[in-house]
């Protein structure tokens, strides 16, 4: 009788299956790992500014507070960015010919605005209010990072929804006392220590996690 | 879209369709009352488009036209997006980017002032609010000041000056206007007349003031397509002064209306509505009645909440006022011949107005001679009305200083070449102006023209300059309100765009071209507060009215003793032509105002076209159909336009819509219906006899929403009797009008205050659409065009259906606003396979755009048909200025997403936000919809349903409440309340 298969016939059928089978989950590894690489969310990616405006100077070396500049941080869903009027509250008088302000006397004298380059950025269809947070609580550590630290601003966390569920559904552990909220370093918070904080904080509040993962909270 | 015309042979057609149904039978349109199979099967396809000729898509334009968003959910945010973020040089102290900040001023409309709140954010307005301090609204607007908003952004608006046409610059204006004002001071102002439209503004005044006093030659004329005209003759006729009337419909018990729109659209509907509200809303309680009569030849809004309603001919109405008149012994003369209908509605009209003598009103339409007007003055002084439910003051409106000076004598001056120089600031006489004047010929003869005005429109094309006008919500000025209190305008925008305003216009034509502004209204108010200026100032710009300055109501006796005669007008050969100006288009200032275009009229549901109205019984005569052009033949002249079959309107009626058929003045209003001034005379300006109707062989494409989103049921709109309704609220023992939730296989869900809620009294909606162009500048909703409207695509997330009972000769017409029912046993929730639609702990159906990849099962299992497409991409090539107009708190969709009614989901976490960082709960009433906080008859409540105390809990437990499609089971959180039956007793007393 004839052979319709060849004798290597079996061995092209396994390997191309297995192909396949690695193929598939490759794709998924690949696919998974890119959209979570930094070349996607840009975690730790400083990206270029007009003025190369170090946080670690201004607010680790020179302890200036986030609301210094960010000042609508409390009031406003949009923390926003600081007018270059602040700046000159002091760049009118310190490092008054530096080249690397030259942007920023450019700005105040001419009128335009300065065009900064977001760097901490959610996607248009996600309506985050600043002012909410603030007011419970929230560091601005637990989002932005260590700002205090950073010479050139990067975006510190993913921003990705999961994220921002986590604490959604659970925001007890993740509670300061709001006064604080603008500290950079909880290395001192003993969570065994202040384990009730955040649950008396939820209850004071009135928190109710059941309520802060309808899609609306944030999707509009 | 066809549409099939009673049988022409068979007059019992009307019974046979109705009468298989039980219950009462609403019909949406004459096409639902027809068997044609095109129609049954366009109801029947879930998207009309695709039912719709097949043949004609190529495969690719199908793929093309349902293509979802090929971007996945979520991975859009992925992308590296290079958005910058620009914050000022100096911030302003009080601006917060992300909070919005409001302004009090006003929109005007026939001169008077509607006032507003404009919210803006970062300096531009997003969307205007009634001012709910102001005494006259109350916090409501009405259509036309919803969109009023797009009107300042809108791209076609002139925005430079012009000479022959060509754009030039301000300086060129200037120095030809200095010149003509030299030479004007030596001459005294020797042929120069100004030509404004109707106006109420006190600097306005007193700089006419100034130019009369510097120029004694010069001439002001006023040109307004719907004045208040007739009106203050028709008071001076019976009074002795010129006077203009302000309705209190709230202390009017018993309304009875010839031919007057009260409630119908224009600059007063909103103060009528919520005067007529309050009455409303007692009568709802059993605290006295609110009961209206209408005799009118065309169907209109007060028509449709009137409780006994005639048709009557425009001649017969003056016929119906002597004999009420005569029926309440006012009159010397004998009563006049009456029909048996006409007859039985005197005899009640009559007994119920004796009955409520001081608390009632007989309002005869402006349309009319003043002398029939002035039979209904007097009817009302005898009746004790005056002071009461009608109160008589001086006319907010400027009155020209020459009373004979109209502007009929303004062209005839310019004919007989007395007129050197033309100034017209802000109307549009060579559109609007009567056919038969020849406006435009007469124009010829007058050296000097020049025009001021927001658009580059048919008058400027006539004038050798042109200047740009400011908006109203981007100008410094002022104006009367209906009730006469005065509003300081203020800018919205910190830049204009590129006009100047109509006073800086005006002390440039005196030659002044320095004048700022803000100082000219200044100066006026500074003579009116003698002292702390600066105080009362801020003041009135905060409250957005100026405290006591609405002239003073007075108190007049006629100075007749018996009724005035009215002349009989005789009934010609011919039909009956009426004329009105559209209830979205106005007089056609509006006609480049895309949300008013596609704005479906009140009774019609027509968009984008005006349309001619006849009655069934000439429909069937003349065998037209619906879209049918028909020619309109006037003695003299004529006009061709799409009719359509109108049930309730005269047999022998024809009525005509102003606003349509204008040039390419604008990329909106281009190519919209026929123009109606063609047909408008000088001696008839609103109605006329001897007309003919004949039709073409063109059909109309006609986009109407009447039949689109049908909802498959029955008792849509339910009435309740008069005195059972008075036994009203939460422990009634009345048997509940609806049984809105029963057992379902679903799992039920425990709501925990706050938990949201709507109801809507249809008892209160007059149908007037404030509440649907608010939803579309709150919620940044797209307009689509009249091809897409066509196919049933438009993208109103609320619209108010309007539903006929009874025969189409006089039927029952009532409105009902359906937004999202957000159902707790959402079908929608069920049927999304990607879990874009979804119910919140707060009871909101939600909609998230970026999950959506556009199956569109979600509309298709909704029963009330709510949902909304985005078949193409209808804002990616929006101009700047359109983008600058949009919510920024409120998704701007793309294309392949469904949208909806959302609750204003983003004013309810906003107060959420702020309630819980003030540590306080949310205040019943603090969240109001966009659609509530617009309504003039607060029909629409919104609020927390798991709190008892709520407004809109108090309406869910009264015996009115229902739902709609309640065999659907649902739970809908969106209820009605039914509305209540008007129809008095014949005869005897009115009660109820």
């Amino acid at each position: 009788m004839p052979q319709i298969f060849t004798a290597s016939a079996d061995t092209k059928l396994r390997v191309v299956v297995l192909l396949l089978g690695v193929g598939t989950v490759g794709a998924f590894l690949l696919g998974g790992g890119y959209v979570d690489s930094a070349y996607v969310t840009r975690v730790g990616w400083p990206r270029h500014q007009p003025v190369p405006f170090s946080h670690k100077h201004h607010v680790g070396d020179d302890g200036i507070d986030c609301r210094y500049c960010h000042d609508k941080v409390e009031v406003s869903s949009e923390a926003g960015l600081p007018p270059t009027q602040t700046c000159m509250t002091c760049h009118s008088h310190l490092y008054t010919g530096a080249p690397v302000l030259a942007p920023v006397r450019q700005s105040f004298a001419s009128g335009e605005p300065i065009r900064w380059n977001r760097s901490a950025k959610v996607p248009d269809y996600v309506f985050f209010n600043h002012a909410i947070h603030i007011n419970r609580g929230v560091p601005c550590v637990t989002c932005h990072g260590r700002v205090d630290q950073m010479a050139l601003t990067f975006q510190a966390q993913p921003f990705q929804m999961q994220w921002c569920l986590d604490c959604h559904r659970n925001p007890a552990p993740h509670l300061r006392p709001p006064e604080m909220v603008t500290r950079m370093d909880w290395s001192d918070w003993d969570p065994e220590a202040h384990k009730d904080f955040g649950r008396l904080a939820v209850m004071a509040f009135g928190i109710d996690p059941k309520r802060l993962d309808a899609c609306t909270v944030c999707h509009r | 879209m066809r549409s099939g015309s009673p049988h022409a042979d068979d007059a019992d057609w009307v019974r046979r369709r109705l009468g298989g149904r039980s219950g009462r039978a609403f019909w949406r349109g004459l096409e639902e009352l027809s068997e044609a199979p095109e129609f049954k099967r366009l109801l029947a396809a879930e998207f009309p488009s695709l039912a719709q000729s097949p043949a004609d898509f190529a495969r690719r334009d199908i793929l093309k036209c349902l293509g979802a968003s090929l971007a996945l959910a979520g991975l859009a945010g992925c992308s590296e997006d290079l958005s910058h973020s620009v914050p000022y040089v100096e911030a302003p102290e009080t601006i917060i980017p992300g909070r919005p900040k409001y302004y009090a001023t006003a929109a005007l409309m026939g001169g008077y002032a509607q006032p507003v709140l404009g919210e803006t954010h970062v300096g531009r307005p997003t969307k205007l609010e009634g001012n709910p301090d102001h005494p006259a609204c109350l916090g409501a607007t009405d259509a036309f000041t919803q969109a009023a908003l797009l009107g300042l952004y809108d791209p076609d608006r002139s925005r430079s000056p012009r000479y022959m046409g060509r754009p030039t610059a301000w300086s060129g204006l200037d120095a030809m206007l200095v010149s003509q004002a030299t030479r004007l001071d030596a001459t005294a102002g020797q042929g120069f007349c100004l030509l404004t439209g109707a106006t109420s503004s006190p600097t306005m005044g007193r700089q006419l003031n100034l130019l009369m006093r510097r120029w004694p030659q010069a001439r002001w004329y006023i040109h307004e397509p719907v004045s208040e005209e007739s009106r203050i003759e028709a008071a001076r006729l019976v009074f002795g002064r010129r006077l203009e009337q302000r309705l209190h419909l709230d202390r009017a018990e018993v309304v009875v209306c010839l031919d007057d729109d009260v409630m119908g659209p224009g600059p007063k509907q909103t103060y009528h509505a919520r005067g007529w509200t309050k009455r409303r809303q007692s009568a709802q309680r059993g605290e006295g009645s609110c009961a209206i009569w209408m005799a009118e030849p065309t169907p209109s809004l007060t028509g449709v909440m009137a409780g006994r309603r005639i048709i009557a001919r425009p001649d017969r109405i003056s016929t119906l006022a002597a004999a009420l008149a005569a029926r309440l012994g006012m009159s010397s003369e004998p009563a006049p011949p009456l029909g048996e209908e006409e007859r039985r509605w005197i005899e009640s009209a009559a007994a119920a107005l004796d009955a409520h003598r001081g608390q009632c009103l007989v309002a005869v339409g402006s349309q009319h001679a003043p002398a029939v007007q002035a039979l209904g003055l007097f009817i009302n002084a005898k009746l004790g009305n005056i002071g009461a439910t009608l109160v008589l003051a001086e006319p907010s409106l400027l009155q020209p200083p020459d009373e004979a000076a109209t502007f009929q004598d303004l062209v005839q001056r310019m004919k007989a070449g007395e007129v050197s120089s033309l100034t017209i600031l802000d109307c549009n006489p060579a559109y609007t102006a009567p056919a038969d004047l020849d406006f435009t010929g007469a124009a010829e003869r007058v050296e000097m023209r020049f025009h001021s005005g927001l658009y580059f429109d048919e008058t400027a094309a006539l004038c050798q300059w042109h200047a740009p006008l400011q908006h109203d919500l981007e100008t410094w000025s002022d104006a009367r309100a209906v009730n006469g209190l005065a509003t300081i305008l203020q800018p919205l925008i910190g830049f204009s765009f590129g006009g100047r305003s109509r006073h800086v216009m005006l002390q440039n034509c005196l030659g002044d071209v320095f004048a700022e502004a803000r100082a000219v209204v200044v100066e006026t108010w500074r003579e009116f507060w003698n002292d702390a200026f600066d105080e009362h100032w801020n003041s009135a710009l905060v409250a957005g009215f100026v405290p006591d300055s609405a002239p003073a109501e007075i108190a007049v006796q006629p100075i007749v003793d018996t009724a005035p005669a009215v002349a009989r007008a005789a009934r010609g050969e011919g039909l009956t032509v009426v004329v009105k100006p559209d209830p979205t288009i106005w007089d056609g200032r509006f006609a480049n105002l895309a949300w008013l275009q596609e704005l479906p009229k009140p009774l019609t549901k027509v968009t984008w076209d005006n349309v001619i109205l006849v009655s069934p019984a000439l429909a069937e005569e003349l065998h037209i159909e619906t879209g049918n052009e028909v020619r309109l033949e006037v003695p003299g002249r004529s006009v061709a336009g799409p009719a359509w079959v109108m049930p309730g309107q005269e047999p022998r009626t024809v009525t005509v819509f102003l606003g349509y058929g204008r040039g390419p003045i604008g990329r909106v209003m281009e190519g919209a219906g026929y123009d109606a001034y063609r047909i408008r005379t000088v001696a008839d300006p609103w109605q006329s006899g001897g007309a003919g109707l004949t039709r073409t062989s063109k059909v109309w494409q006609l986009a109407s929403t009447q039949l689109h989103f049908a909802l498959e049921g029955r008792d849509m709109v339910r009435f309740v009797p008069a005195g059972d309704a008075r036994v009203d609220g939460r422990h009634s023992k009345k048997r509940k009008v609806g049984e809105t939730r029963k057992e379902t296989i679903y799992p039920v869900q425990h709501y925990e205050s706050p938990s949201w809620g709507l109801s809507i009294d249809t008892d209160l909606c007059i149908g007037c659409n404030a509440c649907v162009v608010a939803c579309v500048a709150e919620n940044n909703i797209p307009m689509v065009g009249k091809e897409q409207v066509a196919m049933g695509r438009e993208m109103f997330w609320l619209r108010v259906d309007r539903y006929y009972q009874g025969p189409p000769e006089n039927p029952k017409t009532v409105f009902q606003p359906v937004p999202c029912m957000h159902c707790e046993k959402a079908p929608c929730e069920m049927g999304c396979p990607v879990n874009a639609t979804t119910h919140s702990p707060d009871g909101l159906n939600q909609q998230v755009y970026n999950r959506c990849i556009g199956t569109r099962t979600c509309s298709s299992y909704c029963p009330y048909k709510v949902r909304r497409f985005n078949w193409f991409d209808l804002t990616g090539s929006d101009p700047p200025e359109i983008q600058a107009l949009r919510n920024p708190d409120v998704t701007v969709r793309d294309r392949g997403v469904m949208e909806k009614c959302t609750y204003c989901v983003q004013r309810i976490r906003s107060a959420e936000i702020q309630a819980k960082i003030d540590g306080r709960p949310i205040r019943d009433g603090e969240i109001q919809t966009a659609c509530q906080q617009a309504c003039p008859t607060s029909a629409i409540v919104f609020g927390d349903v798991m709190d008892p105390e709520t407004v809109v809990s108090r309406r869910k437990t009264s015996s009115r409440d229902y739902s709609l499609l309640e065999e659907v089971n649902t739970w809908p959180r969106t209820t009605y309340l039914a509305r209540i039956e008007d129809e008095p007793p014949d005869g005897g007393s009115e009660k109820g």
